[in-house]
């Protein structure tokens, strides 16, 4: 919200330099998000005149001006058809920032250089509104006021010497959406009494209350409705003052009307609303819900369609404003209206706010009637504004007010414990620094017992309900950066579980295998995250569609970076990714809500070819092994041997070659070759690998506490065999054989090569291991070893057809 | 007699530098160390030399006899060296074998840092739902319905009372419902607000929550564990504020900033010419919020804290657009 320097000085006396502003309302919970010196905007500005006018020598749009800019005479050229001699014009001089460029299809600021202008030197340049930034004509220059002096400084001309701010107000703080409201804090950092400006009426000795009437038929919606009747008013614009104030804080003047109430909402934070008092039928307001479907023309000129919660404000026949939001064009002022009623009342927070976001219509007065205006002023804000139109137009104020109440409301009083502040802030206060604290902020109290003060809240403080409230409002008095700074006394560790280690654990791993990770937007289009093929959870209000639908897969994600890494020159990759994946579903675990999934994963991708570097390596496209020997070290490594491969015939929607993963005997998930459908999809014409796991499987196969396996005490004998086995053989069940079968003094088997070539047979490969022998006890013969040979290449060849090549 | 075999070291040194060749160092050895080499002649000498004087004259020749013999055979294996040829010609200066460098996610090396903190601080961690009801992410934390506190938060609905929760603050009601106090938790994750993207915004991004409920429970000790906080991670040199704020869900409420690192105070574009920068939200848990959960306020009081990480982290490493984080660029990953 904007907020005025001088206009806070007509309520307040304050010293304060504007960064002081700043600091001292941030600190007491207003931020000052900017704030602008509207006198160092115009710096390097002044009023000049203009003596001469001449003929550009180059050019013929162009004239070339002497302007007595005060301290001296300058030439300037000018493009501008309206410049004359004698003119008294906004001169801009070499230095000065240019609020807007004429010739910048956005109108950007420029800094002013002196410059020659078709070989002919410029000291400064004449303004247009548009430049200045003061209206939208930019057709020729701004002709001043024939008395302004050549040399003032053109802030002081135009009356800009004000600073505006920009106050954040937290939506807690309503009573702080006004200049009274902010000026109440001013003066609790000046420690000076805030003025409220004294409403003295004339009025006239016709009776209001006889020329209209008010009925509150909701009184929930409605606890106070007041009104105001003037007569013979004469609608014109407003005084320069008044419509340069209201420009300075962001409103557009309309009419002296209009711009009183607006005037009043900024200075009160009251909404007012003026409607022509003879377009109510009967002069009569009625409070009241409309019917659903009811349609209704706002005086913006849309017609909008309520519904039952809607609150409206009618006459005798029809309704004449949606109350709170906006009124309509039924009865809104005109150029010929000559008799109003003043509107001034308090709406029930909620329903405005209902009303609001149905209808999708924020105005000044919804804003602050959602937050909660302050109930006991609206006869005073009616009555503010019938003066000040008095003044200005000399209209008569009927005499009294209207003031219709839908419920009594009761003034609110709160105990506050001395001993439960101190509690709750870690402090010492006594009883009288809290109660003088209190009264700074306008809440007056008195001692009900040794420990107990009971206070009165000031109806504007509508955020102050209970006991904790009060005690912040200590608090912001007393300063937080007061309050003692503790570190917490007592640590108990008792309960102290690092929850998420097997993360952890996962990125240091693949982190120090050479791995980057990725954090991948969880949210998709649609079409991506059906993929995999589950019921995807769908935004209702989605920020666009390529984000409308949560991911079910982390595999389509990575894609997306892989194709933009590509396209960035990076083929060859090396990611993983820890998150979840979401579905619709019966919920698995804890920590999801009932009829969803949320599933942590863990996704390993590799895909491309090493970039040929060093010397000695042969680098080659990555294929399944590679993927899969990372993924074997890495199980091998967390989980020793309580891992699968399956690699039969495994179905899975995002992968070809898939081969399934088991961790303790449950499925943790695949490792496979992306579709090649899916690649191309993505742009990518290299194979991509990827292994997704369920991380909380994994965590569960993890192996913290490792049992010790003796070292051996006697040699070990090692023998290369190599087979040759039809081509459909898998190395699996060999090695799978070649095990069993040397039991139990087989120790290890590994394979060292596979190949297939024509002279070991069509259709036939050649399948070579390492075997390793061990005793416990004793030490192995040649005779033992050529046995457990023979028994092996029996075996193998009668399970797996395999032949010794010799 | 002393100098004169200080002399002879002297001269044995200079004699030995001149001697490259391994024919010039045998010429050396026959100078100095053989049977009838000036060493030896030294020896001769002590014979004639006072009983008094013998020991000492005696041990100065034994050290100068084993000098120059070791002196020697350095020289000797180093020109033996380099007059046989190399049986490797490796070119050192080649790169050694590259092995792929991986890199943890700057959010996450925050993240991993922020909660190696808190843990020192005795908090453990709790997660929650990211798919959340409107009660945890609003209703049981004290933001009334229909009220313009839940402006602040732009929420993704998936339906009208499921949404994608938009703090982490939901996941203290959850943890409180399940836990009798003392409690004392962070909660970090993932969190999602329905903001229009710019340089500034993004739609998901991570949060670290924090809560500490017991008997005693001060502002003073959120001060306290916050600057701690700040301190350990952002630096002991900085300075550090808490002013007023608005969070339905604590009372009082404050925001806490720090002393702009990137101008130490004096003003620029990332501290908006503030000088300061507010790096985490928190107040005392409201009493409103214990009542939902079944704790009774007069017995308990507690602070709770807030803070994304993608600002620190964008902040630590001089990040100029918070987009990149999520782009996932392996040349930007890379640089972690
Ligand atoms: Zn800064």
């Amino acid at each position: 919200m904007k907020i005025s320097h001088s206009w806070l000085q007509k309520y307040v006396d304050f010293k304060f330099q504007p960064h002081e502003m700043v600091e001292g309302l941030t600190m007491l919970g207003l931020e000052v998000e900017s704030f602008e010196d509207l006198a160092k905007k115009y710096d390097r500005f002044v009023v000049g005149e203009v003596i001469e006018r001449a003929k550009h020598p180059n050019a013929d749009r162009l004239t070339l001006c002497k302007v007595n800019s005060g301290k001296e005479v300058q030439e300037i050229v000018c493009g501008a058809p309206n410049v004359a001699a004698g003119q008294k014009v906004a001169v801009a001089l070499v230095g000065a920032t240019i609020p807007h460029n004429q010739h910048d299809p956005d109108g950007n600021p420029f800094v002013l250089e002196r410059a020659k202008i078709r070989g002919v030197e410029s000291n400064g340049m004449i303004c247009s509104a548009f430049e200045l930034g003061l209206g939208e004509d930019s057709s020729g220059i701004i002709v001043l006021d024939s008395g302004a002096m050549a040399g003032t400084p053109l802030a002081k001309y135009l009356g800009q010497t004000d600073v505006i701010y920009e106050i954040g107000i937290t939506p807690n703080r309503a009573d702080c959406l006004s200049h009274i409201g902010i000026a109440r804090e001013v003066g609790l950092l000046s420690e000076k009494k805030v003025r409220i400006p004294r409403v003295r009426l004339k009025e006239s000795t016709t009776p209001s209350a006889r020329q209209a009437k008010i009925m509150i038929e909701d009184k929930d919606g409605c606890p106070r409705y007041s009104a105001r009747v003037l007569r013979n008013v004469k609608i014109e614009p407003s005084p320069k003052w008044l419509q340069d104030l209201l420009t300075s804080v962001g409103i557009r003047p309309i009419n002296n009307v209009v711009d009183v109430t607006n005037y009043v909402l900024m200075e009160t934070g009251q909404p007012l609303h003026a409607f022509d008092y003879d377009k109510l039928a009967d002069h009569t307001i009625v409070v009241k819900r409309a019917k659903s479907g009811e349609k209704f023309t706002t005086l913006d000129g849309k017609e909008r369609t309520l519904n039952a919660e809607t609150l409206m404000i009618c006459d005798a026949q029809r309704p004449v404003a949606i109350a709170g939001v906006m009124g309509g064009g039924n009865s809104e002022i005109t150029n010929g209206t000559t008799n109003i009623l003043i509107e001034s009342a308090f709406f029930d927070p909620s329903s405005i706010r209902k009303t609001s976001k149905y209808l999708g219509l924020s105005t000044e007065a919804s804003y602050r009637f959602e937050r909660g205006t302050d109930i006991g002023i609206t006869t005073y804000a009616a009555d503010r504004a019938a003066q000040m139109i008095q003044e200005l137009t000399g209209a008569e104020v009927l005499k009294g007010a209207l003031d219709a109440r839908g419920r009594k409301q009761k003034e609110l009083k709160i105990k506050l414990r001395v001993s439960r502040t101190n509690r709750v802030l870690g402090t010492g206060l006594t009883k009288i620094q809290i109660k003088d604290f209190l009264s700074k902020v306008g809440i007056i109290s008195k001692s009900l017992a040794k420990d107990v003060l009971e206070t009165l809240v000031p109806t504007y403080r509508i955020d102050v309900g209970q006991e904790i409230d009060l005690i912040e409002e200590v608090a912001r008095v007393y300063g937080y950066n007061n309050i003692e700074t503790k570190t917490i006394s007592s640590i108990d560790f008792s309960n102290s579980v690092f929850a998420d280690r097997v993360e952890t654990d996962v990125r240091n791993y693949f982190s120090n295998a050479g791995f980057n990770e990725m954090v991948a937007n969880s949210l998709q289009d649609a079409a991506t995250a059906a993929l995999p093929g589950l019921p995807t959870v769908k935004m209702l209000n989605p920020v666009s569609v390529e984000m409308s639908t949560m991911r079910t897969s982390l595999v389509p994600g990575a894609l997306q970076i892989v194709r933009h890494n590509r396209n960035h020159g990076n083929k060859y990759l090396r990611l993983f990714e820890l998150g979840k994946v979401y579905s619709v579903g019966k919920s698995t675990s804890a920590e999801s809500l009932e009829g969803f999934r949320e599933e942590d994963r863990l996704l390993i991708l590799m895909s491309g070819k090493p970039v040929t570097a060093g010397t000695g390596i042969q680098p080659h496209e990555t294929d399944i092994l590679d993927l899969k020997g990372e993924v074997e070290a890495f199980l091998a490594k967390v989980c020793l041997d309580k891992y699968r491969f399956i690699s039969y015939d495994t179905r899975s929607a995002l992968t070809d070659s898939t081969i399934s993963i088991e961790i303790n005997g449950l499925g943790a998930g695949v490792l496979g070759r992306v579709k090649g459908e899916l690649t191309t999809k993505f742009d990518i014409d290299d194979p991509v690998f990827v292994c997704e796991l369920a991380l909380e499987i994994l965590s569960k196969g993890m192996q913290s506490a490792r049992r010790y396996v003796p070292l051996p005490k006697f040699p070990s004998v090692t023998r290369d065999l190599a087979f040759v086995v039809d081509g459909s053989v898998t190395q699996q069940s060999l090695e799978q054989t070649i095990r069993e079968s040397g039991k139990p003094l087989l120790a290890s088997v590994v394979l060292f090569d596979e190949y297939r070539d024509d002279r070991i047979g069509a259709g036939k490969k050649s399948l070579a291991y390492a075997l390793e022998f061990q005793s416990q006890d004793h030490t192995l013969t040649d005779r033992e070893s050529d046995q457990l040979i023979t028994r092996i290449v029996d075996a193998a060849r009668n399970e797996c057809g395999a032949v010794l090549r010799s | 007699m002393l100098e004169t075999i200080e002399q002879t070291k002297q001269q044995f040194l200079l004699d030995l530098s001149q001697s490259d060749t391994l024919d010039k160092l045998e010429q050396l050895r026959i100078a100095y160390l053989a049977r009838s080499g000036r060493i030896a002649a030294l020896f001769e000498g002590l014979k004639s030399a006072s009983v008094a004087d013998k020991p000492v004259l005696g041990k100065s020749l034994n050290e100068l006899r084993s000098f120059a013999q070791s002196q020697f055979e350095a020289r000797k294996s180093e020109l033996d060296g380099a007059s046989k040829p190399k049986e490797t010609s490796i070119d050192l200066t080649l790169p050694g074998r590259p092995r792929p460098i991986g890199t943890k996610h700057p959010v996450m090396q925050s993240m991993e840092e922020m909660k190696r903190i808190f843990v020192s601080m005795g908090f453990s961690i709790a997660s929650g739902p990211e798919i959340e009801s409107d009660y945890y992410n609003f209703g049981a934390l004290n933001f009334p319905p229909d009220h313009p506190a839940r402006d602040m938060q732009d929420t993704f609905f998936i339906s009208k009372d499921v949404l994608l929760r938009t703090h982490t603050s939901p996941v203290q009601i959850r943890v409180m419902e399940k836990q009798k106090p003392p409690v004392r938790v962070i909660m970090p994750g993932r969190v999602y607000r329905n903001e229009a993207i710019s340089a500034r915004s993004l739609v998901m991004f991570y949060q670290i929550e924090g809560l500490y409920v017991d008997k005693g429970v001060t502002f003073s000790e959120l001060k306290g564990t916050l600057v701690s906080f700040a301190k350990q991670f952002y630096g002991s040199n900085s300075k550090y504020r808490f002013r007023p704020s608005f969070f339905p869900f604590t009372e009082p409420s404050a925001e806490m900033d720090i002393t702009c690192y990137i101008c130490s105070g004096k003003g620029c574009r990332v501290c908006k010419y503030s000088g300061w920068l507010e790096i985490v939200g928190s107040g005392m848990v409201h009493p409103n919020v214990l009542k939902n959960v079944g704790y009774d306020p007069e017995l308990y009081t507690g602070f709770a804290f807030g803070f994304g990480v993608e600002r620190p982290t964008i902040l630590r490493h001089g990040i100029d657009d918070i987009r990149l984080l999520y782009e996932n660029d392996v040349r930007f990953l890379r640089q972690f």
